[in-house]
């Protein structure tokens, strides 16, 4: 299976520019015969969006360009980031899977963060949810940046299934003291490694690049095997379109050596998280 | 507090690079003062739009630093870029003939605001952004004139402290001569920042570094050998210049307010 991350700089507030983007991407992919492209959180839309979240939102079933984004799937599956407005005047940061002309999975970003430069909690309406899903490619779970971060999360794709976790992201880098990179992109990097190892899932990583009010958002997308290997990974810096040939067989050779999935134990988690959970004071 | 000069220089060129095209701009400009930091925004400024693009402004007052306008033509000339001397001394002179006062700061404020109205005068004339050349350690303590020095379009030094911008120049191989110089605002004769803001910019870095990257809590940097006065000092020196970081405030009192619940992005839909 040929996959494809589209690292790029979407404009900011411009749904009409961000979606001919995505159609540039879409072409150069169908030309290299990729069966999935993924772009970053937010590709619709740019990231900083404030009080243009209601401007640029849209509905998956009724929205002209969700609709030719659909028709586009039809030659190759797409995962991109958009703002959905699923009820009336609720607004989540969206990530959707498209595949065969249909939507087959919608993720609506959990863990918004809000501190320091981040005002996600502000503008964005919560979501409730990690679903796996099947694709023509095997199960597959979608996170979105900072749902990333929180290894209850990985871990519920990893309990659901998924044998493909695709990470969408729209991270900005801090510290300039580290080698060749900023220094928190070893943190992206680190669970990359250590979720695709444990998970024995692939592990795509899709972040973007460019400025948006001086935030410079780090690149850095990888993609890493079931067995943490890391198979390929973009430019800090500067827009890639990165390529990347994976043999889906890997999934079944790595769980023989290493039988986490069959040895996982998910109802013991939950009766500790229920005790967990029901222990918390008022 | 050392930082990876190449991937900076990467960084704040691309950074240049992006917002004047964002802002549909060809052009840079601005004030070359024969000190580091211009100096630095300078070079920074000709790795990103290629020297034909950037446009240096000396704006001396008087024959008062005439070492430091041949220092920063003669670097205009290293960088080959175009540089225009524009005296200020006829409209500050004129302005003080009917308005007198032995103030320094006065008079620095007022020339730091002379030179600010040139370069928006040229920057309107070229069809240039203005490049600030104001670094993290003078915008923290407000080492700065409002709306002299400390106004432009975009302020690619302002997340470096002062010593990082020394390792920076030394990467970006700024003259000897420049790097090794005392800095100074150059309000008056014979001023250095460090003289006039009592301690020195090693020191002041090292605290500012702690206090603002670190977070560390007053008492733990006094803990850790650095003088209380010192410290007290930067914290009020930071408390007392907020409101040169900030847009003045706007009493709400509508719905929806500018400043408070109006909130788009600077760089809406570009």
């Amino acid at each position: 299976m040929k996959i494809a991350l589209a690292q790029i700089s979407p404009h900011l507030g411009n749904v009409k520019k961000n979606f001919e983007l995505h159609l540039e991407y879409i072409e150069k992919a169908k030309k290299k015969n990729v069966d999935l492209l993924i772009f970053p959180e937010l590709s619709l839309t740019g990231y900083t969006l404030k009080d243009l979240v209601e401007e640029v939102a849209l509905s998956p079933d009724s929205d002209p360009f969700f609709t030719k984004l659909k028709s586009a799937s039809r030659d190759v599956s797409l995962v991109f980031g958009f703002v959905e407005e699923k009820e009336r005047g609720l607004f989540y940061n969206s990530a959707a899977f498209l595949s065969k002309g249909k939507i087959l999975h919608i993720h609506r970003k959990v863990f918004l963060p809000t501190y320091g430069m981040f005002e996600e909690g502000k503008f964005f309406a919560l979501g409730k949810n990690f679903h796996t899903f099947s694709t023509p490619f095997g199960n597959a779970g979608m996170m979105i940046c900072r749902d990333f971060l929180n290894y209850g999360a990985c871990y519920l794709l990893f309990a659901g299934g998924s044998e493909i976790i695709i990470v969408i992201s729209a991270a900005p880098g801090r510290g300039i003291q580290g080698k060749e990179a900023y220094e928190t992109s070893r943190m992206w990097e680190s669970m990359g490694e250590t979720i695709s190892l444990f998970s024995t899932s692939f592990l795509i990583y899709c972040n973007r690049v460019g400025f948006e009010d001086g935030k410079h958002f780090g690149g850095g997308s990888f993609i890493y095997n079931p067995a943490g290997k890391l198979l390929a990974k973009a430019s800090y810096l500067d827009n890639e379109f990165l390529l990347q040939e994976i043999n889906l067989d890997d999934i079944r050779d790595v769980r023989k050596k290493w039988p986490y999935k069959r040895d996982d134990r998910p109802e013991i988690i939950l009766e500790a998280l229920k005790r967990i959970v029901n222990q918390y004071e008022d | 507090m050392k930082i990876n000069e190449p991937f900076v220089e990467k960084i704040l060129t691309a950074f240049i690079r992006e917002e004047l095209s964002k802002f549909n701009y060809k052009k840079g400009i601005l004030g070359l003062s024969g000190g580091l930091d211009s100096a630095v925004c300078a070079s920074l400024a000709v790795n990103a739009l290629k020297p034909n693009n950037v446009i240096a402004l000396v704006m001396p007052y008087g024959e008062t630093f005439s070492e430091d306008v041949k220092d920063a033509q003669e670097f205009a000339k290293l960088l080959k870029i175009k540089s225009r001397v524009i005296n200020i001394s006829p409209m500050v002179d004129a302005y003080f003939s009917s308005n007198p006062t032995e103030s320094k700061i006065l008079k620095g404020n007022k020339m730091a605001r002379e030179r600010m109205s040139i370069l928006y005068d040229f920057s309107a004339r070229e069809n240039a952004l203005i490049l600030g050349a104001s670094n993290k350690t003078e915008l923290l303590l407000g080492y700065g004139t409002i709306h002299g020095d400390m106004a432009c379009g975009i302020c690619p030094l302002g997340d470096l402290y002062k010593s990082q911008i020394r390792q920076l120049a030394k990467y970006l191989e700024i003259p000897e001569k420049i790097r090794k110089k005392i800095p100074s605002a150059g309000l008056w004769i014979g001023q250095t920042d460090e003289e006039e803001i009592g301690i020195s910019y090693d020191e002041i870095d090292k605290i500012l570094h702690q206090l603002v990257d670190k977070r560390t809590p007053k008492k733990a940097i006094i803990d850790s050998g650095f003088k209380k006065e010192t410290v007290e000092k930067i914290i009020t020196l930071i408390k007392n210049s907020e409101f040169k970081r900030k847009l003045p405030p706007i009493p709400k009192i509508s719905s929806r307010s500018i400043g408070h619940d109006f909130l788009f992005p600077y760089d809406w839909d570009k």
